[in-house]
Formats: C-alpha cells, structure tokens, sequence
C-alpha cells in the first residue's frame, strides 16, 4: 500500500521534472519551469521519507537543513562570473554521493549475504525459492529486502550497475573538482599531463576492467576500493589534459556524467526515479556538449584527449599592423554609427565590464541606434555564460542574438565592438587551411564598416593562435582593461 | 626639431599644411611647430587659433623658411622657394618627381631632403599618410557637388503633388578613391549610379557603395594587383568595347564623373565628343582627370563650358582646394602621420630610416642625392586577386533532386539509427531476467525524452540548463535516503553523507537558476 503511493508520487516527480527542462526553451516559460522542478524535487524527497525502508527521519531532515543552509549561502553569494566554478563544484558533490551510495549498496549486499549463510540458507536465492529461504527474506527492511529476494544473474547485474555507479561518480567527482580548480584559477589553466599521457589513463581504465571481472569473480570489497581510487586518478588526469578553451565541453560533458552515475545507481537500488532523472541530466549534458564541439568544429574525442595547438601546420605570416585607437576616436565612431554590434568574450566577464557594457547600450539605445549582442556558442567557460552575464546587467534578451542569427547582418553594421573575445571572431577559422582553428564556425565581424577590439594587450588568445582580424584595415585596437576603457568611452558618447 | 608652414603661394591655392589640431599632435611627438602670418587665413583658421594651439606665428615667408628644419607644405615648392632650401632641412609636400625634375635637380644641389607626399606607397599600412587618396575623396564628393549645382533637376525620384520626378542616373568612369567617393555622395542624395572601371575586381566595392557595375563581356580581365593597385592601359580591342558600351549608355545618362587615371601618362579619353553630343540638354560631366588633359574630348581644364548642345562640362583642377577647411585637415592629417613615422621615439628627433618601405618610397632626395624612382616595395599593395569559381545555379530539377537526396539520407540515418538501438535493446533483453528490464525500459524511454526536450532549449539559456540539470540529479539523495535507516552504522555515515551534499546541491542548483532565470528581462 505505502510503496504504491511511493511510485504514484515518483511518477508525479518524473512528469514534473521533465517539464522543468522542456519549459526551458523560453525566457518566459523557464521562469515557470523552475517550479515545477522544485515541485518535483519536494514530491519525491517526502515520498521516500515517509516511504518503506526509511529510518531515522530526523536525521535526515536536519541534514537537509544544513545542506539547505550552506546550498542557500552558495547560490546567493556566487558573482555571476563564477558561475562555471559553481556548477563545476556542484557536480563533485553528484559525483560523490553517487560514491557513497554504491559503497552503501555494496557493503549491504555483503549483510544480507552474511546473515543468509549465518542462517544455514543459500544466496544468492536459487531458482526454487525454499520456504525458508523467503521466510528469512522477509524479515529484512529497505533496501536489504529488494537484495535478498534477488538470484544469481541478478545479484551479478547489481554489482554491475553499483560498479557503474561508482566508476562514473568517482571520475565525475576528481573530474570536477579540477575542473572548477582550472575555472577559478586554483590549478593551472594550460593543458598539463603526467609521462605516459593518455596511456596512463588508458591504462587505468583497463586496469578498472581487469578488477571489474575480480569484484564480480568474488574477489571482495577491496577490488571495489581499488577501482575507485583508479576512476579518481582517471578524473584527475583527464581533466588535466584539457585546455582552458576547451572548459566549456568538459563542464557539459561532466554534467552528463554525473546523470549517468544517478541512471546507474538508479538501476542498482531499482529505483525508477533515479534512472529516470539520471537519463535526463544524462542526455541533456551530452547533447550540450555536442553542441560546444560542433561550435568549435572539433570531434568529441580531440577535445577529450587534448588542448589546441598540438597538430597544427605553421600559421600563415600575417602582414601589416595593428592599429591603436584612443577613447576619442571609439566615441566618435560610436556618436556616428546608426548600428552597433557588440561581441562579448571571456575577457568581459574577467573584467568584470558586463555592468559597463550595459550602460553604453542604454546609452546608445537612448539615441535611437540600433544595439545588439552577437553570441558564439563557446563564447565564455560555460553554454550561455554570456547570456547569463548579460541579464544580470539588466541587457534585454531581445537583443542578444546566437551567431546564426545575426551573421547576416554584419556587412550592413557600422560598429562592431569586440570585448575580451579572439578566437570566436578570428578569420583564419575561413580563410587559413592551416590554421588549428580551420573550419570552425565564427562570427564574421570583420566584413562590418568598422571593428573596435577592446583587448588588454598584443598577446594571442587562450588558444595561442595569432589572430588576423586585428590587422585589417577596418579593425582599430583599443587597448586597456575592458571595464576602464568602457568607463572611460562612456561620458564621451552624448 | 621645428617644423614650419608657409602661406601657399600658387594662385587660387587656399589649403594650409598645418591646422592647429595637428600642431598639436606634432608638439606631442616633441615637435615645435611655427607658421607663417595668414597661412591658414583661406582654409579658415585664423592666426589666433595658431597661437592658441602654441604655434609660433612669423611674419614673412622668408623667416619661416629659416626657422624652421622640416617646412611642411600642400603644393610642389617654386623655384623661389626652393632656392631657401638649405642643407640638412627637409621638405614635406607634393612634389610630382616626375613632372618637377629640374625641380628635383634644385633641392639635390641644396642638400635638403624632400619627402614627396604623392609617393607615399600604396601599402596597407601607409593608408594612414596616403595623401592623394584623401584629396581623392574630397575630389570625388565635390565632383558630385558641382555637378548638382549645375544640373537642373533633383538627383532624387519623388512623386510630389505638383507631378512625379525622376531620379537622375549618374555614371562614374573610374572606381578608385575619388570615383568611390563620388558614386557614394551621388546614391546617397537617391540617384541612380551606374560604375565603370577596367578592374573587375572592384565590381564588388562598387556594389558595396550602392552603384551598379556596368559589366563588360571581355575574356583577359587585368588583374590589377599587379600594378599596385592602379589601372594599366587597355588593349586596343578591349577600349573599343568600352567606348561602345559609353555610347550605348550616353544618351541615357543625366550626370557624367569620369576618374580615369593611368599613373606616368596622359588621361585616356573615354568620352568622346560623339558622346557628348548624344547627351540629353541639361546634362552635366565633371572631368576629374582634366589636369592630366582629360578623360573628355572636349575637357578645357580650369574652365567650365557649356556645348552647343546644352551639356556642361566641368573642368575644375582644384576641387581639394575648393573645400579648403576640410581638405586641410585630412592633408595636415597625413602630414603628422608621416612626422609620427619619422619620429619613432616620440622625442622630437627625426630618424630617417632608409630601410622602412614607407619612408623610403615617399623620399625623393636625401644627402645630396637624388633617391628616385625608390625600389619596388618589399610589401605587395593588395593581394592577387584569387579566381573565383562561382557557385552553379541549380536548375528546379537539380535542386528537387538534392531535396529528395537529402531526405533519402536522413530517412536512411534515422532507420539505420533506430535499428542498431532497437538490436542494442533486444541484445540486451535475451540475456537480462525480466526484473532488470522494467528499469531498462524505464531508462531508454527517459534517454528518449531527454533527447527530444533537450534539442528545444533555448541556447541562451544553456548555463540555467546546467544550473537546473545539476540541481535534479541531486535526485540522488533518495538513494542515500532510502539507505540512511540501516543497521550498519557505516551505511548509515556514507548515507549521511550523501544526503548532505545531495541537499547542498538541491538547494543551491534551484536557487542558483531562480536567480539567473529572474535576471532575463524583455526590452
């Protein structure tokens, strides 16, 4: 009776959460969508408290209150522009739990199997179920009970699911660690690995399978702990190898991990919920990474096994100069222009100028010229991080347009203003065959009337590639931190 | 050093080398600067401007040539003026080496150094000193200018109470700089604007400014990188086809600008009397070419004339003059720019570097010698223009056929898709017992659904995604919740645990996108 009102109200939450993410094709009905998630969330956790198996009700709930308190201060207290740190932390702590909990799933089975050869009865169950047998099965609770009514092939595939489980979760959570450690600037942004490079990791990972076939042969739990520490090294290491640029597909393919690890402990603890909110986050976090690969046009599998720059042909000599512009000659352009195309990069969001930039939209708006943002998919650490920097400098979204959508239009610009952003608007992409970036799809800003590059100095982009955009003819540099040098355009822009 | 500017003396010459914005760029680069009383008078800058802008203002010609080491100037020097040369200063000016080689032989025998700004070299990064294209552009505007002024209609089509007017058609012979500028002044006061020139690689910036490029079937096209960026002669047949093209457009045409300049010759004639003749009364061509002798048959350079046949022809040689103000400052412009090259160190030194393309190239005389014609640039002037393959339009039935292709392909894709995951499924199913694939349905179903939500979501709302997507797979926590009521005590730690980073996230992820998610605002 109580554990059909449990699945009754998981398949409520099921609903609810894929609502939440399907509301999120709109501004407006995402606002809604979060509701529903959080509905959701609340339907399930009450559920499984008041649920079977549930013990020690008060327990949890003072947890989640501290859990509560600390992931309130998180989210309220976190700048805008450490928003990629955030999530990737957040998916450590997915990771880890997911640890935890096929650890639990692990030293139970152990109980229950303990306590069944106590008894004199066979297990895992054989194909005749003894009277005895389900006699002494039933007196288990929670999760023991579904273990000791399983058979053999049964029992094999949970440890199979929990291995998964915990694999998956244990590189998820290294993987993210590092990962917000490259973000926050704590480790080392360029792409770094041990000797032996990818060798090693696939060597870890064919160790994991060697001590896979043990923990299921019956080896024990130390086979268990052995793999763990091997996924934790692979996490580490992999995440390693991979360059700043690349952040945005490892933040993507990290939050897919870690519904991948939910969907495998889902599977182990039979809990349909569970696999069905793994599936979703699973899917969700490959398709965005698909995505950022695509926009950079780069195969899944070379952002995975390493930065830019490793096998490039020498980059074509660019000739002529980059030309220095003042603040004068900005704000003249600026007062002259009719149209006006902002491209937003990394180095608006280091600069902390996204405050800035919205004041000189305001103020261009007021004179009835037409200002829009130009987004590159990868543009930032993170899918949409421009977007979300943007809004929380009060920048309507009605003007911040995707590349495909304003590519078109920039012949017809007289401005195009690049802020802290190079790889993105690098024509070598187009006309360099050579180039490591060749073929990946970029904002055509140099075929606007004029460019201004507001860039701290002559140095190359995360990438290390020599960008030709800067010394055409129609490009003018305004150097200088991207948040002064806007402050100081805007009173000069009447 | 000091660098001084002269009154113009050559008659009707109203520019000025030196505004007092650009002395005040030179001072910047540790320049003195003096001018002579009433230099700037004709351009509209008054003495006391000068003063204020901290130029030293002299009385007479002749002291100025004293005073100063650089004499800064907008016409060729005369012979009298360039007896004051003396050794060791420099001249910066027009010169025409070509034209002016006694003159040339008058400033090697002085020792000065002559800085000839009409040989500045066509090169990307010398745009900023190239003094002829920014007279060029003056010239083309105000060839417009004059031709409206002595054209009786409006350039623009308007359809007004007292009857309809057509719009006036304009050709512009010749796309370089002047003939740019000319057809954007001439599309923007709304006539119609045809362009013509020998280059076809131009047709693109013609289209670019808003004209149409008249098209001339012709097999060998010049490619005109290949002389640094000027026109070349035409071939005899090729002239031919053109003159037949003008006399096909003549009688049509309401306003003719021609630019055509071939460097080191005389204008080539491109409009013929015949044509002049076929043109409608009241019609008007501005010869911009009349001081190397005309692209016109009929040009009389300096003058302007009326034919018997009511066409005008405008034959001025000083429209950059004619617009004094601005022509002075782009040329005072170009002059600091070349001041900034020569100064590199911003110190009020000049340093004459031989080696530099730029500076060697506009250098006609220095030491004693005479440095000209400078060695060809080791920078070309623009790239070679690359063949183009145009894409081949596709007839209806090619195009159909693709569509079909394409849907064929995909179709293929997708069965081929789905039956590897359907085997996937069914491979799994003949091995797994019935309890583990209720929850493997389960999770295809959902990988299914996340798939096709997913694809809808909004790209600019990626990161909430991530935030959101974090926040449920915190989902986990039932897991630990589920497993907290153990009797092991070890259990019930790891458990905890997880419920407490689990909720950690849960609370953080939601808040976190309400957050963002607030911040979206329609405009």
């Amino acid at each position: 009776m109580e554990f059909g009102f449990t699945i009754a109200a998981y398949a409520v939450a099921a609903v609810l959460f894929i609502l939440s993410l399907g509301g999120l094709s709109g501004q407006e009905s995402a606002k809604r969508a979060v509701w529903y998630g959080i509905a959701g969330m609340a339907i399930a956790v009450l559920a499984t408290m008041i649920g079977p198996g549930q013990g020690l009700w008060w327990l949890s709930i003072v947890l989640i209150a501290i859990g509560a308190g600390v992931g309130y201060q998180l989210a309220t207290r976190v700048q805008m522009t450490q928003m990629p740190e955030l999530v990737a932390i957040m998916h450590s702590l997915v990771g880890l739990a997911a640890v935890f909990v096929g650890f639990n799933a692990d030293i139970e089975l152990g109980r229950v199997a303990a306590a069944f050869t106590e008894a004199g009865l066979t297990f895992p169950r054989p194909e005749e179920v003894t009277a005895a047998g389900a006699a002494f099965a039933r007196d288990f609770t929670g999760f023991a009970a579904i273990v000791a009514k399983k058979t053999g092939v049964e029992v094999n595939i949970l440890r199979v699911e929990l291995m998964l489980g915990i694999w998956i979760g244990a590189v998820t959570f290294t993987g993210s660690v590092i990962a917000y450690g490259k973000l926050a600037g704590k480790v080392d942004t360029a792409a770094k690995q041990l000797p032996g490079g990818h060798l090693l990791n696939a060597g870890a990972a064919l160790a994991s399978l060697v001590l896979a076939a043990l923990y299921l042969g019956g080896a024990g739990s130390w086979t268990l702990i052995l793999l763990t520490l091997l996924a934790l090294f692979i996490g580490y290491h992999l995440i390693m190898g991979i360059g700043g640029a690349d952040m945005p597909v490892v933040v993507s393919m990290l939050n897919s991990y870690s519904g991948w690890a939910a969907a495998a402990i889902g599977f182990s603890l039979s809990n349909d919920l569970l696999i069905v909110v793994g599936a979703l986050v699973g899917s969700s976090g490959a398709i965005l990474s698909y995505i950022m690969c695509k926009a950079m046009n780069r195969s899944f599998i070379s952002v995975i096994l390493g930065g830019f720059g490793n096998a490039s042909g020498p980059a074509t000599a660019i000739e002529g100069e980059q030309i220095a512009i003042d603040v004068d000659g900005v704000a003249a352009a600026l007062n002259d222009a009719e149209s006006v195309v902002i491209v937003p990069g990394y180095g608006m969001a280091v600069a902390q100028a996204q405050g800035a930039v919205s004041e000189l939209t305001k103020k261009l708006r007021a004179k009835g010229k037409e200002v829009r943002f130009a987004i590159h998919p990868v543009a930032g650490r993170l899918p949409g991080h421009m977007n979300v920097l943007l809004a929380e400098a009060k920048v309507p979204y009605d003007i911040v347009l995707e590349m495909d959508e304003i590519n078109e239009d920039f012949p017809e610009t007289d401005v195009v203003i690049v802020i802290g952003s190079n790889d993105i608007v690098n024509p070598a992409a187009q006309d360099d065959p050579t180039s490591p970036i060749a073929g990946m799809p970029v904002l055509e800003v140099w075929k606007a009337k004029q460019v201004f590059v507001s860039k701290r100095g002559q140095g190359t982009g995360y990438s290390g590639i020599e960008n030709p955009l800067f010394f055409k003819e129609n490009t003018r540099m305004f150097y200088g931190d991207a948040k002064a040098s806007l402050d100081s355009l805007l009173p000069k822009i009447e | 050093m000091k660098i001084g500017t002269p009154k113009e003396i050559s008659e009707g010459e109203a520019r000025v080398a030196m505004t007092p914005e650009s002395a005040g760029q030179l001072q910047k680069l540790g320049h003195d600067c003096v001018i002579e009383a009433g230099a700037g008078e004709a351009a509209g800058f008054s003495d006391a401007a000068y003063t204020d802008a901290g130029v030293a203002v002299v009385k007479t010609a002749a002291a100025l040539w004293k005073a100063a080491d650089i004499v800064a100037k907008v016409r060729p020097p005369t012979e009298t003026e360039a007896k004051r040369l003396r050794k060791g200063q420099a001249l910066i000016s027009f010169f025409w080496p070509g034209q002016n080689e006694a003159l040339l032989e008058l400033a090697k025998g002085k020792g000065a150094t002559v800085i000839a700004m009409d040989m500045v070299p066509r090169i990307s990064r010398a745009q900023k000193m190239d003094a002829l294209s920014s007279m060029a552009n003056i010239a083309g505007y105000r060839a417009v200018i004059e031709a409206g002024n002595n054209f009786g209609r409006f350039f623009t089509g308007q359809v007004t109470a007292a009857g309809k007017v057509p719009p006036a058609k304009v050709l512009v012979v010749g796309a370089g700089v002047a003939g740019l500028a000319a057809i954007g002044t001439a599309t923007s006061l709304g006539a119609i604007v045809y362009a013509f020139d020998v280059r076809p690689e131009v047709s693109e910036q013609i289209e670019s400014m808003g004209a149409n490029f008249v098209f001339l079937e012709f097999e060998e096209a010049q490619d005109g990188a290949a002389t640094g960026g000027y026109a070349a002669p035409s071939s005899p047949e090729f002239r031919e086809k053109q003159l037949e093209k003008f006399r096909e457009m003549a009688p049509e045409m309401d306003i003719v600008i021609t630019t055509a300049l071939i460097p080191g010759r005389p204008a080539p004639k491109l409009w013929t009397e015949e044509m002049v003749g076929m043109m409608k009364r009241g019609s008007v061509i501005v010869d911009l070419a009349a001081e190397r002798g005309g692209n016109c048959d009929l040009t009389v350079p300096d003058e302007k004339i009326v034919t018997e046949g009511g066409v005008t022809i405008v034959g001025y040689t000083d429209f950059p003059s004619r617009m004094a103000t601005q022509s002075s400052t782009l040329y005072s412009t170009n002059v600091r720019h070349m001041m900034t090259d020569l100064t590199p160190e911003k110190d009020g030194i000049v340093n004459h570097n031989m080696e530099d393309d730029v500076i060697r190239g506009a250098t006609v005389a220095h030491d004693g010698e005479i440095t000209w014609p400078p060695p060809p640039p080791k920078v070309q002037a623009i790239a070679a223009q690359k063949p183009k393959e145009k894409p081949k339009e596709l007839t209806p039935e090619q195009k159909r056929a693709q569509e079909v292709a394409a849907f064929k392909e995909q179709t293929r894709q997708q069965v081929t898709l789905l039956a590897a995951g359907a085997a996937a499924v069914l491979a799994v199913g003949l091995v797994a017992p019935a309890s583990f694939m209720q929850h493997f349905i389960v999770f295809v179903l959902s990988v299914f659904i996340g798939f096709q939500v997913i694809w809808n979501v909004a790209h600019s709302l990626h990161t909430p995604l991530m935030a959101v997507t974090n926040a449920i797979s915190s989902i986990i926590i039932l897991g630990a919740l589920i497993q907290i009521g153990s009797s092991s005590v070890l259990i019930t730690i790891l458990a905890a645990a997880g419920v407490l980073m689990a909720s950690v996230n849960i609370f953080g992820g939601f808040l976190v996108t309400r957050r963002m998610l607030a911040m979206f605002q329609k405009s």
